[in-house]
């Protein structure tokens, strides 16, 4: 091949590339919009069949693309809001890759001769343009963009409309785990996870669980039940979890006083700090998962108050709060309020240092 | 004609297989027939060995053949627990000692000469031999095989599992180099015999089979340099980048790209734990494990620091530069053979790097996990996983492969019999040199290997430094010996 073709060759693909991106950004703008309608839950990137195809050029196109817009980020977002830089950001974008191309370490050992390789693709390589600047320019969450939040060592699908479960919460199953090992029978028990979003605690609790253990886990939003739901399916946990939708205690009419351990992350932001939240939690996650009235406190007192009719003697409750005032505040609140009703109040802090969770065991 | 051969090639292997056992019987001819004891010895390789060493026998035979006996009870051990004591040689009674001895000349493989690779072959094995410090590794398998016979020996388990681990992988490689000998001279049979027999496909095909043996005896005399404890396992490999900005942490990242490269040559697993970004260019630090076998026996050869010469590219006034980074590897030894117990109560866990009020009013992905040893101060950290729960387990792997690799310096450091000469590389030992300007060259402090294109070596190609200098030092090891 003389040099004229091959010049001739590489604007050919060129064209065509940018055709199919022009295609598929008008076609994206119904199938990736992110308004939480459906009751389907989205299928998270990683879990999508890899029918689509581009070369490795046009791959690495898009990665130098996405490289660019990212670092062109520096420390604006850090600086405005406590976002995140472009470090992390570029990590996220590897991340990305990883989920939307069928086998990412084939990226990794790539040679010279293979530049014309084909990729087998998770979306339409246009499509990976369209979701990069949604991360990047409407600052939607990572999770949101590839359909899943890592937790644990869960993959846990996620969508507008459920929160993304936080790496603090993670040490609310650790608290359990504590307390299965000091009491075996704990093992055997009702637990029950208000609030569950996306299913995290729940289905980790459910993991740990003996033969004869269960989970509810409960809540409002018809988007977080289905969404949990799934994420029960897909751990095979049907029969271990049961997802109800309905307002904290509501669906546990029947259980009162049977409830061997109770847990929540409840929203717990004050209504006064939701505006100025970092981008992406408040301008994308439910604001139903995140505002906990005028001091935040509204659904912590709630449960407290569910918790005494709820646990069994011996049961135990684990809350996550929003740091060290609403920690003292609840210890408090059970000590005078509920007098007796509880014993071994805990201020436990997250791996950062804040206060971050109230436990104690139902007298 | 061929499968008469073949036929009688397998009643001569199984004859000589059957030796020791056949000249047992013989044995108890002979002891009736005194005469037919010196006809016999010539041909029966397997005589002399039951007369040295079956014990048992000896009480049955008479007066010659006691004497004979003198140095035969300790020897009874052995034979039961190793069963190294057969020296292996062919119809004709030629050991792989006398092949070595004849100093037969050694051609290019691409001549077909029996002797030639026979001769290859055999000197392989000796080397092999030298580099497993055969006498010594006998003494120890010995000495194991006494401690796994008492009957106490499961009273501590733990201790019970470490001698039976080291007793089974010398064991292996005793087997190993036996049964090359074997093999040796089992094709130099077969191709005598084909010759005999007048029969040149067989013995072009035997003289095959040998050289295919002398292409893979070789690949058995690296991994000969690989007889460490901890050689066989996965490896975490460090980088740091020393002084001098961006310029060093630009040489740092050049570095680990180096190993990254290398590592999947080698098809090892390569993830990246723990990597510090310098703000230009490069990195701070990072820590790469590499997954697969003999990733550690490898990669400890590069424990030192490596220096890089070149005009800088973030120098305006294109000056010369002189970077340095550090290089530190650390075994992942398998789970029970831990020589560190971390307690739990001994660490503090801590989120990094995560500044605000966190929880429900932060979305973050960077989840990154410090953790610090406390009685020794040692850290690890991990921040590339995509949940706190997998960053933590991974520091802690980090961990744990750090604080195993310090006990054993401080054990080596006891015990000066078992102080390797790679102890002798810390951490800050400058071991080998790039440049890129005036000229380029890549050359190892330590051996004075060389290579004139540095661009393949830092594209990965590091194994001919990785061998000389394995060469090297276990060479110098067996001098001071």
């Amino acid at each position: 091949m003389n040099l004229s073709t091959l010049t001739r060759a590489s604007s050919l693909s060129t064209t065509i590339t940018s055709t199919t991106l022009r295609r598929s950004i008008t076609i994206s703008s119904s199938s990736l919009s992110y308004t939480p309608t459906s009751t389907n839950p989205k299928t998270p990137l990683f879990l999508r069949p890899p029918i689509f195809t581009a070369t490795l050029t046009d791959l690495q196109k898009f990665q130098n693309w996405a490289k660019t817009l990212t670092s062109s980020i520096g420390s604006s977002f850090k600086d405005s809001d406590n976002g995140p830089d472009s470090t992390i950001l570029h990590r996220e974008l590897n991340w990305f890759i990883e989920d939307a191309v069928e086998n990412p370490n084939s990226l990794l050992t790539q040679s010279e001769t293979e530049i014309g390789r084909v990729v087998k693709l998770r979306a339409e390589l246009g499509d990976l343009y369209t979701l990069w600047k949604q991360r990047i320019e409407k600052r939607r969450p990572f999770q949101y963009v590839v359909g899943c939040e890592h937790w644990r060592d869960l993959v846990l699908s996620v969508e507008e409309g459920v929160l993304i479960p936080r790496p603090e919460t993670e040490l609310i199953v650790d608290l359990v785990c504590d307390v299965m090992k000091m009491n075996e029978e704990m093992k055997s028990g009702l637990w029950v996870d208000l609030g569950t979003g996306s299913g995290a605690i729940g289905i980790a609790i459910a993991r740990v669980l003996g033969e004869f253990g269960r989970v509810i886990a409960t809540d409002l939003s018809p988007v977080a039940v289905h969404v949990a739901q799934f994420n029960v399916k897909r751990y095979n946990l049907q029969d271990k979890v049961s997802v109800m939708q309905g307002s904290w205690f509501d669906p546990l009419s029947g259980f009162e006083g049977r409830v061997a351990g109770l847990v929540s992350n409840p929203p717990y932001i004050p209504s006064g700090h939701i505006n100025g939240l970092q981008a992406e939690v408040g301008r994308h996650e439910p604001i139903l998962a995140l505002d906990g009235g005028e001091d935040g406190m509204s659904d912590l007192l709630h449960l407290c108050n569910g918790a005494e009719f709820m646990l069994k003697s011996g049961g135990f409750f684990a809350f996550e709060t929003n740091g060290e005032d609403q920690c003292r505040f609840l210890v408090d609140h059970m000590k005078s309020v509920h007098n007796n009703s509880f014993c071994d109040l805990k201020i436990i802090p997250d791996l950062a240092g804040i206060q971050r969770f109230v436990t104690g065991i139902r007298s | 004609m061929t499968s008469n051969i073949l036929r009688t090639a397998y009643r001569r292997r199984s004859s000589s297989i059957l030796s020791p056992y056949q000249s047992i019987s013989t044995f108890f001819q002979s002891s009736s027939h005194p005469q037919s004891i010196d006809k016999q010895q010539n041909h029966v390789s397997g005589f002399e060995f039951i007369s040295k060493n079956a014990y048992g026998f000896s009480s049955v035979s008479n007066k010659r053949s006691t004497l004979s006996c003198g140095c035969c009870f300790n020897n009874t051990q052995m034979w039961f627990s190793t069963q190294t004591a057969v020296e292996p040689s062919t119809s004709d009674g030629l050991t792989v000692d006398d092949i070595v001895a004849n100093q037969w000349t050694i051609l290019d493989e691409s001549e077909s000469d029996w002797k030639s690779h026979a001769s290859a072959v055999a000197q392989s094995i000796r080397l092999i031999k030298k580099r497993l410090k055969w006498k010594k590794l006998k003494v120890r398998l010995e000495m194991l095989s006494i401690q796994i016979e008492k009957p106490d020996l499961w009273h501590n388990p733990v201790h019970a599992g470490k001698i039976s681990r080291e007793h089974g992988s010398l064991m292996g490689k005793m087997k190993e180099v036996n049964g090359l000998e074997r093999e040796l001279i089992d094709h130099i049979d077969m191709i005598k015999l084909a010759h005999e027999e007048d029969d040149p496909d067989l013995e072009l095909e035997s003289v095959k089979a040998l050289l295919r043996m002398r292409q893979s005896v070789k690949e058995k005399e690296h991994e000969a340099l690989l007889a460490g404890e901890h050689d066989s396992c996965s490896c975490y490999i460090e980088v740091q980048a020393g002084a001098g900005g961006t310029e060093s942490m630009d040489w740092a990242g050049m570095v680990m790209q180096m190993y990254k490269m290398w590592a999947q040559r080698h098809g090892y697993g390569v993830t990246v734990v723990d990597e510090m970004r310098g703000e230009i260019a490069g990195i701070k630090r990072a820590t790469l494990r590499v997954d697969g076998e003999y990733a550690y026996g490898y990669a400890k050869a590069e424990v030192g620091a490596h220096r890089l010469v070149r005009i800088s590219p973030f120098d305006s006034a294109k000056r010369r530069h002189t970077s340095f980074a550090a290089v530190a590897v650390t075994p992942i030894l398998g789970d029970g053979s831990h020589h560190v117990q971390i307690n739990e109560s001994d660490l503090r866990i801590e989120r990094y790097r995560s500044g605000g009020a966190g929880g429900q009013h932060a979305n973050v992905t960077d989840s990154a996990v410090r953790i610090t040893h406390i009685p020794t101060g040692i850290t690890a950290a991990c921040q590339n996983e995509r949940s706190q729960h997998q960053n933590k387990a991974s520091a802690m792997a980090v961990l744990q492969s750090r604080l195993d690799q310090r006990e054993m310096a401080r054990q080596a450091q006891m015990n000066a019999q078992y102080t390797q000469s790679l102890t002798d590389n810390s951490f800050g030992n400058q071991i080998r040199s790039y440049v890129l300007h005036p000229y380029r060259m890549v050359k190892d402090l330590r051996t004075n290997f060389e290579v004139s294109d540095p661009d393949s070596v830092l594209e990965g190609e590091i194994d001919d430094f990785i061998l000389s200098f394995l060469t090297d030092s276990m060479d110098k090891e067996n001098e001071e010996v």
